[in-house]
C-alpha cells in the first residue's frame, strides 16, 4: 500500500525532526533529573536545562501534529496538498526559528546576562516565561509558520470542498490552538494577570486544542486501522471533543484559585475539572467498542499505539489530573512534585503516544511497505510505558512525602527536597535511562521501518492492508 | 441523534462555554487590581528582572513554575530585606551550600527585585499557602519553653536555622552550636554577626535589650 497523494510524503520531514527532537528532550530530562541531585552537574543551569527540556517536548509534538495534519487533510480531501513548496518553506522555517531559540537559551545559559531587554520589554533571548519562553520575535516567526500551516491546510480542503467531520474538527482545533497562542504575546505588569493569561495558553492548550485533535486523530486511527465505519467514529469523536470543550474551557478554573484571582473560581473550576475525566473515559471505551466492532486489522502496531494513547490519556491528565484538582485538596498540593508528576504522564499518553500512533499509522503507507517487523515498535513501546509508569510512581511518593512534611508539618523546603526526597530523585533518574533506552529503540526503528528485509515467519510481521 | 445535529452542537456550544469564560474573564480582570496593592514603577522592574533571570526556570511563584527550588511567594514575609538582598547578588556568599548560582545581579537589580517579591507577597490569593496544620499542632502544646526558646520562636530565628531536623537551611544548623561557640562570641554576635563573620547575612539582634540577648545566649549554650 502507498499513499494516495503524493504530497502526502511530506509528512515525514515533520516525523523526522519531531522524532530527532524527542530524543533530545529526553536526553535533557536525564540531565534535569541528576541535577535534583547534583546541582552543578552540568554547564547549563537546571532553568535552562528545563526550558530544553520542556520546549522540545511542546515543540517536536507541534511539529508531529502538523505531519500528521499533512497527512490527514489531502487523504480526506481527496486532492493533493494545495501547495507543496510553501509546506517546505513552513518545515524549514520551523527548523531555523526552533534551532536559534535553542541556541539562544544555551547562550544565555553561558552568560546571563545577555538576555537584556529587547523592543517588546520582554527577554531577547527568553522571555522568563514557562513553556513560553522562546522571546517575542520567535513567537511572531512561529505564528507566521503556523497560519502558512493553517492556510495551506484549508486551501486543500476548499479545492474539492470536501469537508469530513474527521478533517474539519482537526483544522477547527488546530485553528483553536493557533488563536490561544496570541493571549501569551503580550506583556502586563501585573504578575497575577501574567499568570491568569499564560493558562490561557497552557491550560486551553493541552485541555482545550490539543485534546480536540487528539479526538480528531483517534476516530481517523480508528477508521484506518479497523476499517471502520466512518459516521460511527465521527459520531463519537463529536460527543468526545464536545464534552472536552464544554468541561475543559471552564476547567481552566482549576488553575485559577490561588493566584489572585477572585474566590468564584474555585466553584467553577472544582465543578468543571473535576467533569473533564469524561471524555477522556468515552475515548477509551470507543477505542476498545470499535477493536471489538471490527476484527479486522490493518495495522497492529499503529492501533495497538492509538488503544495505548486512549488509556493513557485517560489515566495520565483524567486520573493523575482529577486526584489533586478539587480546591480542597489543591490547597495543599498546589505547585508540588504530584503536578510533576501529572504532567509526566498527562503529557506522555495523551500526546507522545497520539504522535507516535499517528507515525506508526502513516510511516508504513509514506514508505511503501507491505510488511515490517513489529519487534522494535512493540519493545520500544515497553521500554517508555513501564520506565514511565516508575517515573510517575517515584514523583508522586516525593509529592506526597512533600506534601506532608512541607505543607502538612511546616518543614523548610530545601530540608525536604535534600534529604526525605534524595531517593525518590535517584530513582527517577535510573527510570529516566530506561526511558531513554525506549526512546533510542523507537528512533531507530523510525528510521530503519521499511527499509530492511522481512526475515520470512517473523512473528511480528505487521502487515499492512486495507 | 444525526452527525450533523452533533456536530452542531459541538460547534455552538463549546462557542457558548467560550463566550461564558469570557465574560467570566472580564469580571475578574475588573477585580484583580482591588485584590493586590498598587504596582509602582519599581515593582514593575523588579518584574522585568524576574523574567530576564528566568527565576520562574527553578523557582514557584504563586506555586506556578518549577518545582527545583523553594516558593517565592511569601519569601520577603520570611526574610528581612538585607538578607534577601546578598543572597539575591551572590547565594554563596550567605550560605556556602547554597546552590541557587551567582547571576549577576546588580544592587539596583536586587532591590527591583525585592519590591516585586514583596508585591507579589500581599496579593490576596485565597489563602495560599495554607497554614501547615501540624506545626500550628505542636506550636499550642509547647508551653514549657525557656524563656530563650520562646525568643527563638518569637523573632523566627527557624526562618534560617535549623535547629533538631526543624527550620531552614540558609543559616548553619543550630542543633549543636553550644560545642562550637562560646558565651562571648554569641552574645557579641548577636550585636553585631559582621564583627564576628565578615560578610555576614544574620540580621543584626542589638535592638534587643540585655536581658533578651543572655536568655537566647544561654539557649544557645545548651545546645550541645
Ligand atoms: C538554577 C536554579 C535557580 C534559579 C534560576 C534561581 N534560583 Fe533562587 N534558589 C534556587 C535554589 C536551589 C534555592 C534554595 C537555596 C539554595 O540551595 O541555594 C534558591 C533560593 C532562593 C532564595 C532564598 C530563599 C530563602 O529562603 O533563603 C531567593 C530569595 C531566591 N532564590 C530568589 C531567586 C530569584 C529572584 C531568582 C531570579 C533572579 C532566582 N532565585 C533564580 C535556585 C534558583
Ligand atoms: C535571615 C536569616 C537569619 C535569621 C532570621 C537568623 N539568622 Fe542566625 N545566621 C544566619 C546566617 C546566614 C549565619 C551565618 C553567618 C554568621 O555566622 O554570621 C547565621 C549564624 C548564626 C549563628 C552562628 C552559628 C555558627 O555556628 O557560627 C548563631 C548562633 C545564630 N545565627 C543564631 C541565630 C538566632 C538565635 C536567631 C534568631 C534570633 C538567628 N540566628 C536568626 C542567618 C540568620
Ligand atoms: C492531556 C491533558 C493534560 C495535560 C497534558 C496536562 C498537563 C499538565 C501540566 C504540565 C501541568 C503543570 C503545569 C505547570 O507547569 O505549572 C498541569 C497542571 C494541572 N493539571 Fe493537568 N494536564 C492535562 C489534563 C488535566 C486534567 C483532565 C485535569 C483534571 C481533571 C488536570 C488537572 C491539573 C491541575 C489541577 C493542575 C495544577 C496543579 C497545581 O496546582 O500545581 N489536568 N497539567
Ligand atoms: C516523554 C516523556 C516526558 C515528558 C512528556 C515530559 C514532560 C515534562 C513536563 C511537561 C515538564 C514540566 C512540567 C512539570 O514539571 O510538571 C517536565 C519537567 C521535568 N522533567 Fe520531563 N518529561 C518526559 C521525560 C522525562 C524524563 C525521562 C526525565 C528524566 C528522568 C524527565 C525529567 C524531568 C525533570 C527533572 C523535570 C523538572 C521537574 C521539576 O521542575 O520539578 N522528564 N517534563
Ligand atoms: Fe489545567
Amino acid at each position: 500500500m502507498t499513499v494516495k497523494y503524493e504530497s502526502q510524503k511530506i509528512a515525514q520531514n515533520f516525523f523526522t525532526f519531531a522524532v530527532l527532537l524527542f530524543l533530545v528532550q529526553v536526553a535533557v530530562g536525564i540531565i534535569a533529573a541528576l541535577q535534583f541531585i547534583w546541582p552543578d552537574f552540568f554547564i547549563l543551569n537546571f532553568n535552562i536545562i528545563r526550558s530544553l527540556h520542556i520546549n522540545a517536548l511542546v515543540v517536536w509534538l507541534l511539529v508531529g501534529l502538523m505531519g500528521a495534519t499533512y497527512y490527514v487533510v489531502p487523504e480526506e480531501s481527496e486532492t493533493e496538498l494545495w501547495s507543496i513548496p510553501l509546506a517546505r518553506f513552513q518545515f524549514w522555517a520551523t527548523v531555523v526559528t526552533v534551532t536559534l531559540v535553542v541556541l539562544g537559551y544555551i547562550w544565555m545559559g553561558i552568560n546571563p546576562q545577555a538576555n537584556s531587554t529587547s523592543l517588546f520589554g520582554t527577554g531577547i533571548l527568553n522571555e522568563g516565561r514557562e513553556y513560553i519562553e522562546a522571546p517575542r520575535w520567535a513567537d511572531i516567526l512561529i505564528a507566521l509558520s503556523v497560519i502558512i500551516f493553517l492556510i495551506n491546510n484549508f486551501m486543500t480542503v476548499m479545492k474539492t470542498k470536501k469537508w469530513t467531520g474527521i478533517q474539519g474538527t482537526l483544522l477547527a482545533g488546530l485553528t483553536f490552538l493557533a488563536l490561544m497562542y496570541i493571549p501569551g504575546m503580550f506583556y502586563t505588569k501585573s504578575m497575577v494577570k501574567d499568570q491568569f493569561w499564560w493558562w490561557w495558553v497552557v491550560h486551553l492548550w493541552v485541555e482545550g486544542a490539543w485534546e480536540v485533535i487528539a479526538g480528531a486523530l483517534l476516530a481517523f486511527m480508528l477508521m484506518k486501522t479497523l476499517n471502520a465505519q466512518r459516521h460511527v467514529v465521527e459520531r463519537w469523536m463529536y460527543v468526545e471533543v464536545a464534552l472536552v470543550l464544554f468541561t475543559g474551557i471552564l476547567g481552566t478554573g482549576h488553575h485559577y484559585y490561588w493566584i489572585g484571582t477572585p474566590p468564584y473560581w474555585l466553584w467553577i473550576g472544582g465543578i468543571f475539572s473535576s467533569l473533564e475525566p469524561i471524555p477522556l473515559l468515552v475515548m477509551v471505551w470507543d477505542a476498545f467498542r470499535t477493536t471489538r466492532e471490527y476484527r479486522t486489522v490493518t495495522n497492529k502496531v499503529g492501533l495497538f499505539y492509538a488503544v495505548a494513547h486512549a488509556i493513557f490519556n485517560f489515566v495520565g491528565a483524567g486520573l493523575w489530573g482529577v486526584i489533586h484538582t478539587l480546591p480542597q485538596v489543591n490547597k495543599w498540593t498546589h505547585g508540588t512534585q504530584i503536578t510533576t508528576a501529572h504532567g509526566h504522564l498527562a503529557f506522555y499518553g495523551a500526546y507522545v503516544l497520539l504522535v507516535l500512533s499517528m507515525i506508526y499509522v502513516t510511516l508504513p503507507v509514506i514508505r511503501g511497505v507491505r510488511e515490517f517487523s513489529g519487534s522494535r515498535a512493540y519493545q520500544a513501546f515497553w521500554w517508555m510505558t513501564i520506565s514511565m509508569i516508575f517515573i510517575v510512581l517515584t514523583i508522586t511518593g516525593a509529592g506526597m512525602v512533600q506534601t506532608y512534611m512541607e505543607r502538612l508539618m511546616g518543614l523548610d523546603y530545601v530540608a525536604v527536597k535534600t534529604n526525605y526526597n534524595l531517593w525518590f530523585w535517584i530513582f527517577r533518574a535510573i527510570f529516566g535511562v530506561g526511558f531513554l533506552i525506549g526512546v533510542a529503540i523507537f528512533v531507530i526503528d523510525y528510521f530503519r521501518l521499511g527499509k530492511e528485509p522481512l526475515k520470512i515467519g517473523t512473528p511480528e510481521a505487521v502487515k499492512i492492508t486495507g | 441523534m444525526s452527525n450533523k445535529a452533533l456536530r452542531n452542537l459541538f460547534a455552538f456550544g463549546s462557542l457558548g462555554f467560550f463566550v461564558i469564560f469570557v465574560i467570566l474573564t472580564i469580571d475578574t480582570m475588573g477585580k484583580l487590581d482591588k485584590r493586590a496593592p498598587e504596582i509602582t514603577e519599581e515593582v514593575n522592574l523588579g518584574k522585568k528582572v524576574w523574567h530576564k533571570y528566568d527565576c520562574i526556570g527553578c523557582h514557584t511563584i504563586l506555586g506556578n513554575g518549577s518545582y527545583f527550588a523553594p516558593d517565592m511567594t511569601k519569601i520577603s514575609e520570611k526574610k528581612p530585606k538585607e538578607y534577601l538582598k546578598q543572597f539575591l547578588m551572590d547565594p554563596k556568599s550567605v550560605n556556602p551550600k547554597a546552590s541557587m548560582p551567582k547571576f549577576g545581579i546588580t544592587s539596583q537589580e536586587a532591590d527591583h527585585l525585592i519590591a516585586f517579591l514583596e508585591w507579589i507577597s500581599k496579593v490576596d490569593t485565597n489563602g495560599w499557602p495554607p497554614k501547615p496544620l501540624l506545626a500550628q499542632a505542636v506550636a499550642v502544646t509547647g508551653a514549657e519553653l525557656s524563656p530563650g526558646q520562646r525568643l527563638y520562636q518569637q523573632l523566627n530565628c527557624s526562618a534560617c536555622h535549623m535547629l533538631n531536623g526543624i527550620g531552614g537551611t540558609t543559616g548553619p544548623d543550630l542543633t549543636h552550636v553550644g560545642s562550637r561557640r562560646d558565651r562571648t562570641w554569641i552574645l557579641g554576635h548577636f550585636k553585631d554577626p559582621k564583627a564576628y563573620v565578615p560578610n555576614s547575612a544574620m540580621p543584626s539582634y542589638g535592638h534587643l535589650s540585655e536581658k533578651e540577648l543572655n536568655e537566647l545566649t544561654d539557649f544557645m549554650i545548651s545546645l550541645k
